[in-house]
């Protein structure tokens, strides 16, 4: 996802891609980084990676080749988050993030970022129209 | 898409009248893909439709443009660039109508699947979209709306960021994607919203998405008398500082001064 992030957290999603690159039998994350995380994204950052043990987060590819996540929340309800900036449908984003600019993301849209760095993102392929769907939020598989 | 518009504006400039050489003074910042344009509706519709002509004539990109009323004549100006140009260019440009707000998202959120996506995706009149299904309502913004305003402005942004990279990968002349709306204030249009804070709210979100923002605000001086014009407008460019800027150069930072004639032509000087 580009990014519109601070270079620190940006720096830290390296570091945890490095880490599981480097030790792809490890799964837990090194207390180190679980503090940083914790100190840049706050609360959510535990949620986050409740979701990433879950497998919450998938990607959609489309054969256009247009892309999107989407994350099953802790209620079950499905979140799609896109790829190229920051937005989630849940109203944590629209009252933390939009309206009181409390935090930079989501817990949708961080485990978003941490299962690309960990590379546990599910994968599934869906047709351009369900894509189009998916992504005015009027629809999806 | 700053760099359409600073074409739009220097097209449109009286060769004698300028006062500043545009190659003098520090290197230009790096021109915006999404750019945000904010002020009166009738002269923000001329800015998108100027954009849309300039691009499609002399780019020769695919133009993507989106409104809730039908485009019912052309400004003057336009009229004549029109006569002037290649007429074959404006073949390029796809009038849309979506009449609500799910109806635009969902034709913006399907451009992928056009086998000749556009170079430029302009919506007109985001806040007629946001503030509910009918065109002209009075119904002012709630502040539930800054996530609707999130979701189209992500998907544009989103949008454009993909059909670059198709367009990059064909080694299309054509890219980057760029995107341009406009939006009016309640304030702006002097309608009562009912909550007075949600509008500069929205503001706020779009900004988070939108690169630059060009800014039309109606001069009141004696300039336009002075110009023998009917109305003069300060017309600013302005942006934060984005990765592609020069590390020592300036953030986006333009104004222009436009002079509407009463015969509808429109005249832009660099100040």
């Amino acid at each position: 996802m580009r990014t519109f992030l601070p270079a620190v957290a940006e720096q830290l999603f390296r570091d945890i891609q490095k880490i599981y690159e480097e030790t792809t039998q490890t799964l837990t994350l090194p207390s180190s980084r679980l503090r940083r995380l914790k100190f840049v994204f706050g609360t959510c950052a535990l949620q986050a990676l409740d979701l990433v043990d879950q497998r919450s987060v998938t990607c959609l590819s489309s054969p256009s080749g247009r892309k999107a996540f989407q994350v099953i929340g802790g209620s079950g309800r499905l979140y799609t988050c896109f790829l190229s900036c920051h937005y989630c449908p849940c109203p944590a984003f629209t009252y933390t993030v939009l309206r009181r600019n409390q935090g930079l993301l989501c817990k949708h849209i961080l485990a978003v970022y941490l299962c690309q760095a960990m590379a546990v993102t599910q994968q599934e392929s869906v047709s351009d129209q369900q894509m189009s769907a998916v992504l005015s939020g009027t629809g999806g598989p | 898409m700053t760099d359409i518009l600073t074409l739009v504006f220097r097209t449109l400039s009286s060769q004698t009248g300028q006062n500043k050489d545009p190659t003098a003074g520090p290197p230009p910042p790096a021109p915006r893909s999404k750019i945000l344009v904010v002020g009166e509706h009738r002269l923000s519709r001329s800015v998108l439709l100027l954009a849309a002509v300039t691009a499609a004539s002399e780019l020769g990109v695919r133009v993507a443009f989106f409104a809730q009323s039908q485009i019912q004549s052309l400004p003057e100006c336009l009229q004549r660039c029109i006569a002037t140009q290649n007429p074959e260019g404006l073949k390029k440009i796809t009038f849309s109508y979506p009449r609500t707000l799910e109806e635009l998202l969902q034709q913006v959120a399907s451009l992928h699947e056009s086998p000749c996506p556009p170079s430029l995706i302009i919506i007109d009149r985001l806040d007629g979209f946001l503030r509910g299904a009918v065109a002209g309502s009075h119904v002012g913004f709630h502040s539930g709306d800054e996530s609707r305003a999130a979701h189209l402005a992500a998907l544009l942004c989103d949008t454009a960021a993909f059909l670059t990279e198709v367009l990059e990968k064909r080694g299309s002349s054509s890219a980057p994607c760029r995107a341009i709306a406009s939006f009016l204030s309640d304030a702006d249009s002097g309608q009562e919203s009912r909550d007075p804070s949600a509008t500069d709210s929205i503001l706020d979100v779009l900004d988070r998405y939108f690169q630059a923002r060009c800014t039309l605000d109606r001069d009141r001086s004696y300039e336009a008398a002075a110009a023998a014009a009917q109305e003069a407008w300060h017309v600013y460019l302005s942006g934060t500082k984005i990765p592609d800027d020069l590390e020592d150069g300036p953030a986006l930072a333009q104004e222009w001064k436009l002079f509407i004639f009463p015969e509808g032509l429109m005249e832009f000087k660099l100040v």
